[in-house]
């Protein structure tokens, strides 16, 4: 099976993961909307360090899955714990958890009436209490980081979407989480953009940030994650590493799915 | 977006040469040459130079309860506008039924009613103040600005649920609260889109203001009117005091017209 990529990264030696104890744990997660079952009794354990990938086709539940991290959605049963916290608690402050858990949405979601700045420090001084010298300070670094030190006084409108997406990582990162989530931080970009996105994304996970990432980018995959979660009708119908779920897949979904955006 | 449209077709029917003739403003125009006629009418005589001496107290207070009655009704609306967008059922019900409430009865009995119900029952058997009865600036922003905090909420309301969801999730998910986040993220959003029609409400309020002359308080409808209870001069009188309305909506529409303009070319 051809699994190259066009927006493959450049960078070809696959990230060594160092694995610690296990900071995401979801135990039998259901989801309903209304009638519609969006995740069916599905259970999932990330360990502090990794980089998970999840696929499946559209529908599958994969967002859902992803947004039951940090209860953005609220999962109809099951538990999801985060770093020892236990979500369903009713005592749980459900936003100290999410200064823990960034989050990288498809259509970036930049403070449109912000500057590229003030979108970076404006959590940091609000949430986490910095003074806004040091807000700044971290700000710049992040943006240096990401690449785009000199749109600090921009506002997101005038930036290319490579770029806002680029200032939504650093915006997360702002808040020195312990998690980041990616909702298909690539599939609103153009193709040229793509691989700027992606890179800041593989120099993260080389750092060891522990990453959960729903997207097709197959380049990505190999090169920085540690295990593939392929995702149908609301269940993990398969798990792997990314070779092995790429190139042997073991299910006749996976590989109906895998043939369909391979080509 | 009309205005799109209207300005590639007015572009093509003038062929390039200077004004397009479909968007020049002949309402204003005439409007204009109304004006300049009115002007003229009134420095010119010295009945019309009387009226407007007479009546200018009026106008100024006029003004005043406008300007008061607005900035109260932006409050106390955008407190029931935010109920009306709470997840709380309590709260959304209490919103609602103000809202239904203030709109579904004319501005006119609004009046009568706080006048005479009321301000009376608060200012003498809740706070044991009968003096406020006489403040009349009260007696005038009260009523104006209980009626206009209902459609000023819904304003708010429309603007609140025309910033998108996403950017509510994106501020949740930084570990903001939901009121950091209507704050920071939802109302400077909202603003901006419902500066316009907030504007048109500051006018129509104006507008509305001169119901008050129905119970005596002292604006300029109602020293329109004394003025031609001692003058006779029924022509004259209304004629001033539409005049003077008038210009003052002019102004604050073509104020209205320049923030539109402006919130509307882009984002920054
Ligand atoms: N807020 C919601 N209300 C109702 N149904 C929803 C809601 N969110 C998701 N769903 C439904 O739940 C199912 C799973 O949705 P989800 O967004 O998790 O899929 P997905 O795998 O992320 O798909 P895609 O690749 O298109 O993003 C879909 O059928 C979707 O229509
Ligand atoms: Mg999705």
């Amino acid at each position: 099976m051809d699994t190259t990529n066009p927006t493959e990264p450049v960078e070809t030696e696959t990230i060594v993961h160092t694995l610690g104890k296990t900071i995401i744990q979801m135990e039998a997660i259901t989801k309903r909307f209304g009638e519609l079952v969006a995740l069916d009794t599905v259970s999932l354990e990330v360990q502090r360090g990794e980089v998970l990938m999840i696929i499946g086709p559209s529908g599958s539940g994969k967002s859902t899955l992803l947004r039951c991290i940090n209860y953005m959605e609220v999962p109809t049963s099951g538990r999801v714990t985060v770093d020892g916290i236990d979500m369903s608690r009713r005592r749980v402050n459900i936003n100290k958890v999410r200064e823990e858990v960034g989050m990288v949405f498809q259509r970036f979601e930049l403070f449109p009436h912000l500057t590229v700045l003030e979108n970076v420090t404006l959590a940091q001084r609000i949430v986490r209490k910095r003074k806004s010298g040091d807000a700044g300070e971290v700000a710049h670094d992040l943006l240096r980081k990401v690449g785009i030190p000199e749109k600090a006084n921009n506002y997101p409108a005038q930036l290319s979407g490579g770029q806002q997406q680029r200032v939504a990582i650093a915006r997360a990162l702002a808040m020195q989480p312990k998690i980041m989530l990616f909702d298909e931080p690539t599939s609103a970009l153009d193709p040229e953009m793509i691989k700027e996105v992606l890179d800041v994304m593989l120099e993260l996970a080389r750092e060891g940030m522990t990453m959960v990432v729903v997207s097709h980018e197959m380049g990505f995959a190999r090169a920085a994650a540690n295990r593939v979660v392929f995702m149908d009708q609301g269940r993990i119908v398969e798990m792997g590493e990314p070779d092995q779920v790429f190139d042997q897949p073991q299910h006749e979904r996976t590989q109906l799915f895998l043939s369909k955006i391979l080509h | 977006m009309a205005s799109e449209s209207e300005r590639q077709g007015g572009g093509r029917l003038t062929h390039g040469v200077g004004l397009p003739l479909r968007r020049m403003p002949y309402w204003f125009i005439i409007i204009l040459i109304f004006f300049l006629v009115t002007f003229y009418t009134i420095f010119s005589s010295e009945d019309y130079r009387d009226t407007l001496s007479f009546i200018a107290e009026g106008l100024v207070f006029t003004i005043l309860i406008t300007v008061i009655g607005y900035a109260i009704a932006l409050v106390v609306g955008l407190v029931i506008g935010l109920g009306r967008v709470s997840r709380n059922p309590v709260i959304y019900t209490l919103a609602t039924l103000y809202v239904e409430v203030f709109r579904g009865v004319p501005m006119l009995v609004i009046i009568y009613y706080a006048r005479f119900v009321i301000v009376p029952w608060v200012a003498t058997d809740l706070l044991n103040q009968p003096q406020i009865l006489r403040n009349d600036l009260l007696i005038g922003a009260i009523p104006l600005a209980l009626g206009y905090a209902a459609y000023m909420a819904e304003i708010y309301r429309a603007g609140i649920e025309s910033v998108e969801r996403g950017q509510n999730e994106a501020a949740r998910s930084l570990g903001m609260s939901h009121v950091q986040t209507m704050r920071y993220i939802v109302l400077p959003q909202a603003i901006r889109r419902i500066l316009p029609p907030m504007g048109n409400e500051f006018i129509a309020m104006l507008k509305d203001s001169s119901l008050l002359s129905a119970i005596g308080v002292p604006e300029l409808t109602y020293w329109g009117r004394n003025r031609i209870a001692a003058t006779y001069n029924t022509f004259l009188g209304w004629n001033t005091v539409a005049f003077l309305y008038l210009i003052l909506s002019l102004i604050l529409s073509l104020g209205v017209k320049w923030i539109e303009r402006r919130s509307g070319s882009g984002h920054h």
